[in-house]
């Protein structure tokens, strides 16, 4: 309550006034106006963004494009050179300079107004920054894989939940024809009934081995960086390459979850459940920092019959996709706008009004911006992210432990297995801590 | 006193019996070699370490004559060995030797086919249908189609052109191409090889063959046919069964082909493929990924005894492959409670060696906080109050201590 009558004190300030620019007198987050979720079509949404990388960078241009779209007013980077080309990305579309700038994201969301922040940061951040936005009422477009462990994801849900947030992952996917297609397809049994499911994920690379520790160049807050993981010497290996260490990321495994076993939950009907029983192996490095799972290869048993199997795509037969298999025949889908079928009739098969149709979007990013709007949800909501990745996750554990995995989708819990129940979490380092609900 | 001096005897009588078993036990292995375009004088007594390692081979060596040599004194009997293990590329054998061969492989002996074994003997038809496919020699479309895979899909190649040739030696990426065969089962479907030849356009019957796995030949790594070629084979021939590594390119001291852990895995679990129709070997825990290669300087597995006296050396300057053999331990382990217990005292020994580093120990409370249990809990409350080890230990603890 505190914190809304907070968000009522109007940010005054005077855009600059250039020729051919959008001219708004006052950059004011819709949301503040009293009008409670649902913002005017005409209002810009008044954005943030945490994280200005590679992906955060990505979703920017992408948020830029959009027609009636966003206003970003503020970004945030624990690297300075990051921080940087981000202002000048958004000072560059606006003609201004106005755009400002923090390295912590508590001050950034202490002092900033907006309707919505675009989140992408390493996983191990995850679980404190979507809970801390969610806790500011922010509505947030947030990076897959939404946790790096079980109890941060499910701390991300219940924040979201509870602050009545919209919420729309990264799993841009959905909102592509051909994967709505198949999703579809496999929904209304055009396969029959969905026996057995074929997840193709990007094979791991090669190491680099040890590298030699070094100074922490000058525009990098190296401790920030780490936050919550176990301090680590710094080795010249941050941006881009944390998700092949697993104090941050689960490698190619987790990184691509929110894709192609998003898009398999999607078209299955187990977007709200997860594996009774998951059991597998990896292959790991013998050395080297780099210590993902270069190889993963692990099978999923749901209570209603269906089996998943997940894997690194060299260890399958149609590689890399999702292929729903049903007792007709099955429908396979990947980028590229590849999808097939094993009879090619099974895609021209015609989806009738009163079956299930999938949420349908045309644009990731608009699709979030329009629901910021209309205070409906997104195509990519929390709970499903979390159970696309909770199906990486106890794949990773499964591997860890060597063990057959059970679990209680309902209860969210490991059953009779308190060894491997550690590992559905990883501690934070002091004084760092999860934001509670 | 006489009844325990009997007591002795009837002990050392059961002793020499049961070493007589066991040396029974190992399939009498021959090893030939003595003419090679490669280095046979350092590759042959690496193979039969190789072999003999796993304990399930009880090898020799049998050195023909040099080249140029009376080769009709080479007459060895084939029959008494169940496996033979050819590192030979050289004169052609007596028409007796071959064709004691021929029924030696008719009748279901093994065979490993190693390297520039499968140059040799161009002219003798049944050793060509025993490789599968060879190299050099004059060899050309005559001999049998090139075989190869392109895009992934299997190509049996009858153009003409010649048979064999490797660009510059290289680390490449061998990809298993039949993962259920026993040879390669539990294997990664992908793994990086020790510098070596990259054996391409090998050509030849390739009857009865299996591609168990490829390696591309990229000509931007220096010169390459940008097929996957094949490196890894079975081919039976009558009853007998035939394991073929192009690979292993032999250096004065072995060198990285022979000591990648790799090569050496699948020469040790084809060896016994040919023997017996079936693998028992599990697959040790340094197997190559695709992340690098894994050179065996000794060509021994590291066991978990050596990867824990070695362990608490670990700095951040060096090598983590004692924890990731440790690692590999855990895992095997799958939860087996006493198991880990076991390797849980192990690491708390060397928690509680002040010799250990720093960084040792972080790695290892890292393992703990997850396999551990109570056992562990005091010697990791010991390490809160030690600065350098605060955050590992309460992170340890506080996994350790979930409810």
């Amino acid at each position: 309550m505190k914190n809304k009558s907070s968000r009522r004190e109007f940010v005054k300030r005077s855009a600059a006034v250039v020729a051919g620019a959008i001219v708004l007198p006052q950059i004011i987050p819709s949301s503040a106006l009293g009008m409670g979720r649902r913002i005017a079509p005409s209002d810009r949404i008044v954005i943030g963004a945490i994280g200005t990388g590679s992906q955060g960078m990505s979703n920017m241009r992408d948020f830029l494009g959009l027609k009636n779209g966003v206003q970003f007013v503020a970004v945030c980077d624990v690297d300075a050179l990051h921080l940087a080309k981000a202002k000048e990305t958004v000072d560059t579309a606006y003609k201004n300079s106005d755009c400002r700038t923090y390295g912590d994201y508590r001050e950034f969301l202490e002092k900033e107004k907006l309707d919505a922040v675009s989140i992408a940061l390493p996983d191990h951040w995850h679980g404190i920054i979507y809970s801390a936005a969610a806790n500011k009422k922010l509505n947030v477009y947030g990076e897959k894989p939404i946790c790096r462990t079980i109890k941060d994801g499910q701390n991300i849900v219940n924040s979201v939940k509870k602050n009545n947030i919209i919420w729309q992952t990264g799993s841009w996917q959905r909102s592509q024809p051909h994967f709505h297609r198949g999703a579809e397809l496999a929904i209304n049994g055009r396969v029959g009934k969905i026996k057995y499911i074929e997840v193709g994920l990007p094979d791991g690379n090669k190491g680099i081995g040890t590298p030699p520790v070094k100074d922490v160049p000058a525009e990098l807050n190296w401790e920030m960086w780490l936050g919550p993981a176990l301090k680590v010497p710094y080795r010249g290996v941050s941006h881009w390459d944390w998700r092949w260490i697993l104090d941050y990321s689960g490698g190619q495994l987790t990184d691509w979850a929110g894709h192609h076993i998003d898009i398999a939950n999607w078209g299955a009907g187990l977007e709200h459940t997860g594996p009774a029983e998951i059991s597998g192996a990896g292959v790991y490095p013998v050395e080297g920092i780099f210590n993902v799972p270069v190889e993963y290869d692990f099978l999923c048993k749901y209570a209603n019959g269906i089996e998943m199997r997940v894997a690194n795509a060299s260890r399958l037969p149609l590689g890399m996709g999702t292929t729903w298999h049903g007792d007709l025949g099955w429908v396979h889908v990947d980028r590229g706008n590849v999808i097939s079928a094993s009879d090619p009739k099974i895609l021209n098969e015609v989806i009738g009004e009163n079956e299930i149709r999938l949420y349908k979007s045309e644009n990731h990013w608009q699709n979030f911006i329009d629901c910021v709007r209309s205070g409906k949800p997104a195509i990519a909501p929390v709970e499903v992210a979390y159970r696309a990745i909770s199906v990486a996750l106890l794949g990773e554990i499964a591997m860890t432990t060597g063990q057959t995995i059970k679990w209680d989708p309902d209860k969210e819990e490991i059953i009779g297995n308190p060894v491997a129940s550690r590992l559905l979490n990883r501690p934070y380092r002091q004084p760092w801590t999860l934001p509670t609900v | 006193m006489k009844k325990q001096y009997l007591f002795l005897i009837v002990i050392a009588g059961f002793l020499t019996f049961f070493s007589a078993c066991k040396k029974e036990t190992g399939f009498k292995t021959l090893i030939i070699t003595g003419q090679n375009n490669h280095n046979w004088k350092a590759s042959s007594p690496i193979l039969k370490q190789i072999l003999d390692e796993t304990g399930l081979f009880t090898s020799e060596i049998m050195i023909t004559p040099d080249k140029g040599g009376d080769m009709s004194t080479f007459s060895p009997d084939f029959s008494k060995y169940k496996l033979v293990v050819l590192d030979y590329n050289g004169d052609s054998w007596s028409d007796k030797v071959k064709a004691g061969f021929t029924e030696y492989v008719k009748n279901g002996g093994g065979v490993v086919i190693y390297h520039a074994a499968d140059n040799s003997f161009p002219e003798w038809k049944e050793y060509n249908e025993m490789t599968g496919l060879g190299g050099w020699g004059n060899r050309s479309e005559k001999d049998g189609p090139y075989v190869y895979y392109k895009n992934n899909v299997l190509v049996t190649d009858t153009s003409a052109g010649p048979g064999g040739t490797h660009g510059k030696r290289r680390e490449y990426l061998v990809k298993t191409r039949i993962t259920d065969h026993p040879i390669t089962k539990g294997l990664p479907s992908r793994w990086l090889h020790g510098n070596d030849e990259l054996y391409s356009l090998l050509r030849g019957p390739a009857k009865n063959m299996q591609i168990l796995a490829t390696a591309f030949a990229d000509s931007a790594a220096g010169g390459g046919t940008m097929r996957d070629e094949p490196m890894l084979m079975t081919i039976t021939y009558g009853n007998g069964r035939i394991f073929h590594t192009a690979m292993g390119h032999a250096d004065e001291d072995g060198g990285p082909a022979m000591q990648c852990a790799g090569f050496i895995t699948t020469l040790q679990r084809g060896a016994e493929w040919a023997v017996t129709g079936s693998v028992t070997q599990p697959v040790p825990s340094d197997f190559p990924s695709p992340a690098g290669t894994v050179l065996r300087s000794d060509y021994k597995e590291m066991t978990l005894e050596e990867a824990m006296a070695n362990i608490g050396g670990y700095d951040i300057a060096k090598s983590t492959k004692y924890l990731t053999c440790l690692q590999s331990h855990i895992r095997n382990l799958a939860g087996d409670t006493q198991g880990l217990l076991n390797l849980e005292k192990m690491i708390v020994k060397v928690l509680n060696n002040s010799e250990a580093t720093v960084e040792a120990k972080k790695l290892l409370l890292r393992e703990l906080s997850w396999m551990g249990s109570d056992y562990s809990v005091p010697a990791i409350k010991d390490l809160t109050s030690n600065a350098e080890l605060k955050d590992e230990a309460e992170f340890a603890l506080s996994r350790l201590q979930t409810k």
